[in-house]
């Protein structure tokens, strides 16, 4: 079956994959911090999408698909870009190192935390691709 | 631009001197300008120490204007450590304060009699006695000078003892630690018995399109002051990427020997930011403030170290305490020395320490063990006063190779000290580096940027995989034009503008109508220039590579045992440089392509 992202499918696939990834559990083991995606709208995406992660110690506790603003107040991270930049790092097609540092990923939070997690963050990437089959 | 003040110390002579319209044109400012202006004074014959030695310093047309990054000068003239073409830049306030002196230069040469500093403000000129200052470090010399001068608003470039004593990596310094650190300037400044050199001015820029600069000014500010990379550089300082160099393979350790430092976060910009930040630190009207202020257990405030004296003290001598690197950094600071170059021949010696090619009767029965910052101390202080084996390190990594009969050990390029990005995990250094008119440099392309995937589409700057090589070899000549448009200007690398705004700021400070195209041309041009001096300074296509350390594999780590194949790399480089594969000179067509017709001449008849 096609995971097309954005959906509730897909946000479950992928908690399941973070909480069963053997690499991505060992790399991620010290990860402390809730992250909201922020999509904007672009492309085939009309309507502006968020989703909540709260990931904690290589595992994923909880995700949240299009949660009421403000239901979690104040995630670690919340990453915000318009809906083609997403589906570029998730087809792999932009890195997400160079999605950063280049302002087309803007990252709101502890930039500190996340500049000494790169493995992590590229971990949790390559996650997020492998669940993604299908685009908007 | 405004005159340069030439400045004879020899006769006490001065003179204003014009910049030809068509030099400006040619070459926008800078560095760039400053070669063209040198060309003729640069002969392989010339010793960089001797008083007809000219040493420039010299702003960019945007200098002082407050536009983004561009609160910055540059130096130039013949490097005692190379024997090539030496230029450093420096940011602060000291630029933009000459120019509100009324100067955008000053041309110094000959040697005065005693120890002088010069006070120059609003376009007059004293020249000081500084017997009392000699021997005193660059912050303390700051301080006295301002304390006598009497004025707050005053900026003072210096020397220490470094450079007194003739330490071939010596810096030129201002501003608490601002430093014009590469290719022994310091040391030539020392040559000429000149100590420091203060300005104050209140003229006012000269805009030619005032009104439309200001609103570019401040939309290219806005705009910067929200990136990313901004940010980065803003909380975490330049080390705010350490964690992902290590990553990548990038970040050199053990002398270049060894594939990654576990305990890269020890010594990250993250941690730094945590732990030891008390402020940051800006330049002249910059809106990034990537300098860090940071304070250590004895409550003082003091700079705190960028990611290259990280690297050079910190994984290059496998030391892991942020605060002794501090400490480490300051020191260097003090005694005038470019911490790039002091942590690399330091590096050689503990790696030949280690080697047992120097021995404990080299060292005077110094010990030395990776990781211990009291003998790293121990040796900076020898260096600053050329002591025992610091008379050694004092002459560079090359020369330190070659009198222990080591010399492919050395991690340099033409004799300049390779900074700390390596090849091996972003390969288009290999190119900087080899091809760098100032030897193994990261500022004249910093092109480990690209290779993590930071492309200028607008200038045809494409993304090419880290590791791959002779495909990307115009890539890095175009970044490299692009580069030496930043340090014409003298703009710095770390402002992430999109190059229409550079154009358009361009042409409203100077009234030009330039293209990005043409822009790029006026990189090149300068690009070819600097060359050109090499050339003639004996400089051939022999000379373009890399030490022996950056082409062995390292087996663990991020660079995943990548080699660069620097020969396949310089083939692709040099037809896209219309470079003669032969001698390694601009082709005559390309120079009189480039108007550079004399240079053409001098070179091929």
């Amino acid at each position: 079956m096609a995971i097309t992202f954005p959906s509730i499918e897909w946000l479950n696939v992928l908690k399941d994959k973070l909480n069963n990834d053997s690499r991505y559990n060992k790399i991620a083991r010290n990860w402390e911090g809730d992250l909201i995606f922020d999509i904007q709208p672009a492309g085939n995406l009309v309507h502006s999408i968020t989703m909540y992660l709260d990931l904690w110690h290589g595992k994923c506790r909880l995700v949240d698909y299009a949660p009421e603003p403000g239901k979690h107040p104040k995630p670690t991270f919340v990453l915000r870009s318009p809906y083609n930049n997403f589906t570029s790092i998730l087809l792999g097609q932009l890195d997400p190192m160079t999605a950063m540092m280049t302002s087309k990923l803007k990252v709101e939070g502890n930039l500190a935390y996340m500049m000494r997690n790169v493995p992590t963050v590229l971990d949790f990437v390559r996650c997020c691709r492998e669940v993604t089959s299908d685009i908007l | 631009m405004q005159p340069i003040l030439k400045i004879d110390l020899s006769t006490g002579n001065t003179e204003e001197y014009k910049i030809p319209e068509e030099w400006e044109r040619g070459f926008l400012g800078g560095s760039s300008l400053a070669a063209r202006l040198l060309y003729p004074y640069l002969t392989k014959e010339l010793n960089p120490f001797s008083p007809i030695a000219p040493l420039l310093f010299i702003n960019g047309p945007l200098t002082g204007t407050s536009g983004p990054t561009v609160g910055r000068f540059v130096v130039c003239g013949k490097s005692p450590a190379t024997k090539l073409w030496a230029e450093s830049n420096c940011g602060g306030f000291w630029g933009p304060e000459l120019r509100f002196a009324g100067y955008d230069g000053l041309w110094v040469t000959g040697k005065a009699k005693m120890p002088v500093y010069l006070w120059i403000e609003d376009g007059r000129l004293e020249v000081h006695n500084a017997d009392h200052l000699w021997g005193k470090d660059t912050y303390k010399t700051q301080e006295l000078i301002k304390q006598e001068i009497g004025h707050n608003g005053i900026h003072v470039a210096v020397i220490g003892p470094a450079a007194e004593n003739g330490v071939v990596f010596s810096g030129i310094f201002c501003d608490h630690g601002r430093t014009a650190g590469r290719t022994g300037l310091g040391a030539v400044m020392a040559a000429k018995n000149l100590k420091a050199i203060a300005v104050h001015g209140k003229q006012n820029l000269p805009l030619v399109h005032l009104e439309e600069y200001a609103g570019l000014r401040s939309e290219s500010n806005r705009t910067l002051k929200n990136d990313n990379e901004a940010r980065i550089l803003r909380e975490l300082g330049t080390a705010g990427a350490a964690n992902y160099s290590e990553y990548l393979g990038a970040m050199p350790a053990k002398y270049y020997h060894q594939g990654g430092f576990e305990l890269v976060d020890n010594v990250s910009g993250s941690t730094m930011a945590e732990k030891l930040l008390s402020g940051q630190s800006a330049c002249h009207a910059c809106v990034i403030a990537c300098g860090r202020v940071v304070r250590l257990e004895d409550g003082a405030k003091r700079k705190g170290p960028e990611y290259e004296t990280i690297v050079s003290f910190g994984p290059n001598l496998l030391i892991n305490d942020l605060a002794e690197i501090t400490r480490l950094g300051e020191l260097c600071d003090r005694y005038g020395m470019d911490t790039i170059s002091t942590g690399n021949t330091i590096g050689l010696v503990f790696y030949l320490f280690e080697s047992s090619i120097i021995t404990t009767k080299d060292t005077g029965g110094l010990v030395l063990r990776w990781g211990d910052p009291i003998a790293v101390r121990q040796l900076v202080r020898m260096t600053a006063n050329r002591e025992g084996i610091g008379d050694l390190i004092a002459q560079g990594s090359l020369q330190l190779a070659k009198y222990f009969n080591a010399e492919d050990e050395a991690v340099q390029v033409n004799g300049l000290e390779v900074a700390y990005h390596d090849p091996r995990g972003v390969s288009g250094m290999a190119l900087s580096y080899a091809t760098s008119p100032r030897g193994a440099c990261h500022n004249q392309s910093d092109y480990f940027f690209v290779d993590w995937g930071h492309t200028q589409p607008e200038l045809g700057i494409d993304y090419f995989p880290r590791h791959s090589e002779a495909e990307k070899s115009a890539n890095v000549a175009r970044h490299q034009d692009w580069r030496t448009v930043y340090n014409a200007m003298v703009m710095c690398i770390f402002a992430n503008i999109a190059p229409q705004m550079q154009v358009d700021l361009i042409n409203a400070a100077c009234g030009y109508h330039w293209t990005i195209e043409e822009m790029m041309r006026v990189g090149e041009r300068g690009w070819n220039m600097k060359r050109a001096i090499n050339n003639r300074l004996g400089l051939t296509a022999a000379n373009d590579k890399l030490p022996k350390a950056l082409l062995e594999p390292l087996p663990t780590g991020g660079t995943e045992g990548f080699t660069p194949d620097i020969k396949k790399m310089l083939v692709a480089y040099y037809n896209a440089r219309s470079w003669d594969h032969e001698t390694g000179f601009p082709t005559e067509q390309k120079l009189s392509e480039l108007g550079l017709d004399d240079v053409a001449t001098d070179l091929w008849e």
